[in-house]
């Protein structure tokens, strides 16, 4: 019994996944079948893509609020890669995936000129992101991609609702989790996260590793903007605004705590995916956009006091269990 | 004389410790009463009690006569109790009066205190106290002994009984230590009565009139100062003979495996030095000497204005922690639980942490070998544990350390920067980390120990280094090892 228990704590996210999808399942006779399913993940995937990214950076104890516009700007540079300029296709997505990476780069880096925790330096960075995706597009929406692009967020193989974007969502995720369960890079990610300066004197580049994670999200970040535009087929200045809180909230209900250290890439698809299961629940019920904000912020703030009231109670057992002992 | 402090049977009990064993004594009306003994004897226990911190399970305190046997922190303020902690609570940005009357009401209305009295008041208690600082100075412009009169002066302000002082001493400068001695004759003059803390025997002999001993969570003695030698002081303290406290090692000392040639940084420190192999070189010196420096600098972590360090003959890339790593030093820092272990992870995950790197094929990591490491550490120093899936956290301080080495020597360190190696761990465990210290030094490793507690220093070391002020004062070998020559030797004071 116990060890059922214990599961369900430590998968708490899937569990919650399943509940919310067998009350789906209710109340739509069509949610249970493979396209609808597939569908799903097609709509998520390059939010979970960013989150592998997102998730590395909560891991190692920081928080990152620049990934919307991340994604707008990069959309919305690729767009206009493609219609303004000649460049070929593949160059425009490789540049693409290389400024969001030098993005990434540069919250680490203004992180350690400003000695300042990352979410504040990724607010500062995301309004500015805001601005120049604005005065680049001149506020437009820029369509018109070609059709050989559209591929990446809308092609599909071996079922007509499986998407390219959706087996590049399942590679990354697989590799990610091998990355933080198997290689020494996870081991010192979760270093920095549980506790940053034992982890320097452990010998552990904190600078180094800091880029490293900065430079992953970025790239994660790059490839969503890439499926986002293909998808859409076209790219605005706020494509993406928002992504970070559903990422944020979905990471948090993946069981990654606000001080890092904790936490697995699994988890987090299931917390996306319960985000993006509730905003498309609430949608079909009629309600619209702004009252999934309201949703969306109190579930943000659930989770986080849940975080709060969990490091607590850890707190006080390991107080009393060491009473226990001394 | 009048007792104005009257401890009665106390006891205090947390689950499986007695931290305070029918505990009795008192204070005289305006006298200096030294409180010693060895670390977890009960003297912060009994503050706590005093100050209302924290309940006793049963007995009573008596203060000016009144019983009481639960105090608060506001009734034992309201009492006459007053505490200096040892480490300084002040508000940095805030001035010397605002900080005296921190949380006090001084006139005013409802809103607004009345700033002028405030600082009419402040001015008056400074004058007082005979220290001639203006009290509007904000608190960080103050040196660490003026911020400790502030303190002094914030504890007394509220018609003070009884001022409990604890480790006054250990955080300012010796210069300044004859300064704070005269502040406190001169409240012992009005009548205050000091209750004063301090691992530093010979202070008591120069300000104490009486001094009472703890051990064990037990009161022991307590003795006019006048009527007993330092030496009865060491054996009531820790029971039994100071030489029993350290087992005995085998002595065989090699070649130098470790040379520092003129380190310099942050203002005057620069230092030459060298460590031998099978050694354990004690580093002494006072708070701000600048041996948690010196470690940092070894083990790559703070990097040094200019100098060289040579490990085994070869010159060591000194820019990172990652550096020291890399030569072979391991630092098993002064702060457990913030530079030594992941508290929130298990011992599993701890101990092969800073091998990682060297266990990993092509980045992923052989997890056998891993385990391996952590049974084979855990084993071989003994680290108390149902099991390696435990939490570091859910450790004892003593099991914590254990975990912090076993870390380091995973890593194939074996050149060891202990900084203050049994801070907060009982007395019990402490022989454990000494015996553990012996096998290493006797398995050829080296060791740098940095330490406040003499007698570890004098009882462990092969040879002592003094620092004061950046620089080394002396070098004692182990003929010449004595706490008067250290403490010389420490507060700068030359005489050949």
């Amino acid at each position: 019994m116990s060890k059922v228990v214990d599961f369900c704590r430590r998968n708490l996210a899937w569990v919650l996944l399943m509940i919310i999808c067998i009350v789906f399942s209710f109340t739509s006779q069509n949610f249970f079948t493979l396209t609808n399913l597939l569908n799903i993940l097609n709509q998520n995937a390059y939010i979970i893509i960013c989150t592998y990214g997102i998730a590395l950076i909560m891991m190692s104890g920081g928080l990152d609020m620049a990934v919307g516009y991340q994604m707008s700007i990069c959309g919305v540079l690729c767009a206009l890669m493609l219609t303004q300029t000649g460049i070929p296709l593949v160059l425009a997505a490789v540049i693409t995936i290389l400024v969001s990476v030098g993005f990434g780069a540069l919250g680490t880096l203004l992180e350690q000129l400003l000695q300042l925790p990352r979410i504040f330096v990724s607010i500062g960075l995301s309004t500015v992101y805001q601005g120049v995706a604005y005065v680049i597009t001149n506020s437009k929406t820029i369509s018109g991609l070609p059709d050989s692009f559209k591929v990446i967020g809308q092609g599909t193989i071996f079922h007509p609702s499986l998407t390219y974007a959706t087996i590049l969502m399942a590679i990354g995720g697989i590799v990610m989790s091998f990355v933080m369960d198997r290689t020494y890079f996870g081991r010192y990610v979760f270093a920095l996260g549980g506790n940053e300066s034992a982890a320097r004197l452990a010998g552990i580049n904190v600078t180094r590793m800091k880029y490293a994670i900065g430079c992953i999200a970025g790239f994660f970040c790059g490839i969503g903007a890439l499926i986002l535009t293909s998808r859409v087929g076209a790219a605005a200045a706020g494509t993406a605004a928002g992504t970070e809180i559903t990422i944020l909230t979905g990471v948090l209900v993946g069981g990654v705590s606000v001080r890092g250290g904790d936490g697995k890439i699994a988890n987090c698809i299931a917390g996306v995916l319960i985000m993006g299961l509730l905003a498309n629940g609430m949608q079909l019920a009629g309600l619209n956009t702004y009252y999934q904000y309201i949703a969306k912020g109190a579930i943000m703030l659930l989770v986080m006091w849940f975080d709060a009231f969990q490091i607590k109670r850890r707190a006080i057992a390991a107080n009393k269990r060491k009473e226990a002992n001394a | 004389m009048a007792k104005v402090l009257e401890v009665k049977n106390v006891t205090k009990t947390y689950p499986g410790v007695v931290a305070l064993d029918n505990v009795s004594f008192d204070v005289e009306k305006g006298e200096i009463l030294a409180l010693i003994g060895e670390n977890g004897a009960g003297k912060s226990t009994v503050i706590k009690i005093i100050s209302g911190a924290i309940t006793p399970d049963s007995g009573t305190i008596a203060i000016d006569g009144k019983t009481y046997e639960k105090l608060t922190p506001a009734l034992a303020k309201e009492a006459g109790i007053g505490v200096v902690y040892q480490e300084l609570n002040l508000v940095p940005s805030l001035s010397i009066a605002e900080n005296i009357f921190l949380g006090d009401k001084v006139g005013g209305n409802r809103f607004l205190p009345d700033i002028k009295e405030m600082k009419a008041r402040a001015r008056e208690i400074m004058e007082d106290l005979g220290v001639r600082i203006d009290v509007n100075t904000q608190v960080q412009m103050l040196s660490t002994a003026q911020m400790q009169i502030v303190e002094i002066a914030k504890a007394v302000v509220k018609n003070c009984k009884v001022l409990i002082m604890d480790e006054p001493s250990a955080s300012i400068p010796m210069a300044e230590v004859g300064n704070m001695f005269r502040i406190v004759r001169r409240l012992k003059e009005k009548g205050v009565s000091v209750i004063y803390i301090s691992h530093r025997l010979e202070e008591l002999f120069e300000l104490c009139d009486r001094v009472t001993v703890f051990r064990d969570g037990q009161y022991v003695i307590t003795r006019k100062v006048s009527e007993i030698t330092k030496k009865d002081l060491i054996r009531y303290m820790i029971g039994r003979e100071l030489t029993e406290k350290f087992p005995a090692r085998k002595i065989q000392i090699g070649e130098p495996v470790l040379k520092v040639r003129d380190l310099t940084g942050n203002g005057d420190f620069h230092i030459n030095m060298e460590l031998h192999r099978g050694e354990i070189l004690g580093l002494a010196g006072l708070v701000g000497a600048g041996r948690t420096e010196l470690a940092k600098m070894l083990c790559g972590d703070v990097k040094p204005e200019s100098g060289e360090i040579f490990v085994r003959g070869k010159l060591m890339k000194a820019a990172s922690a990652a550096d020291g790593v890399e030569a072979g030093i391991g630092l098993v820092p002064e702060d457990r639980k913030q530079e030594g272990v992941f508290l929130e992870y298990t011992i599993e995950w701890n101990i092969p942490i800073m091998s990682m790197k060297r266990i990993s094929h092509m980045g992923v990591v052989n997890f056998k070998e891993a385990d391996r490491l952590t049974s084979h550490y855990v084993e071989t120093l003994g680290i108390k544990t149902p099991t390696v899936k435990q939490e570091v956290r859910n450790l004892s301080g003593g099991n914590q350390q254990k975990v912090v080495v076993a870390k380091v020597l995973a890593a194939d360190n074996d050149i060891l920067i202990f900084d203050e190696p049994t801070r907060g761990i009982d007395v019990g465990a402490k022989q454990e980390i000494y015996k553990l210290m012996n096998s290493l030094v006797e398995e050829g490793r080296s060791i740098l120990m940095i330490s406040s507690e003499m007698e570890e220093l004098l009882g462990m070391s092969d040879r002592i280094l003094v620092l004061h002020e950046g620089k080394i004062s002396g070098e004692l070998s182990k003929e010449e090892f004595s706490q008067d020559r250290v403490l010389e030797l420490a507060s700068g004071m030359v005489e050949e």
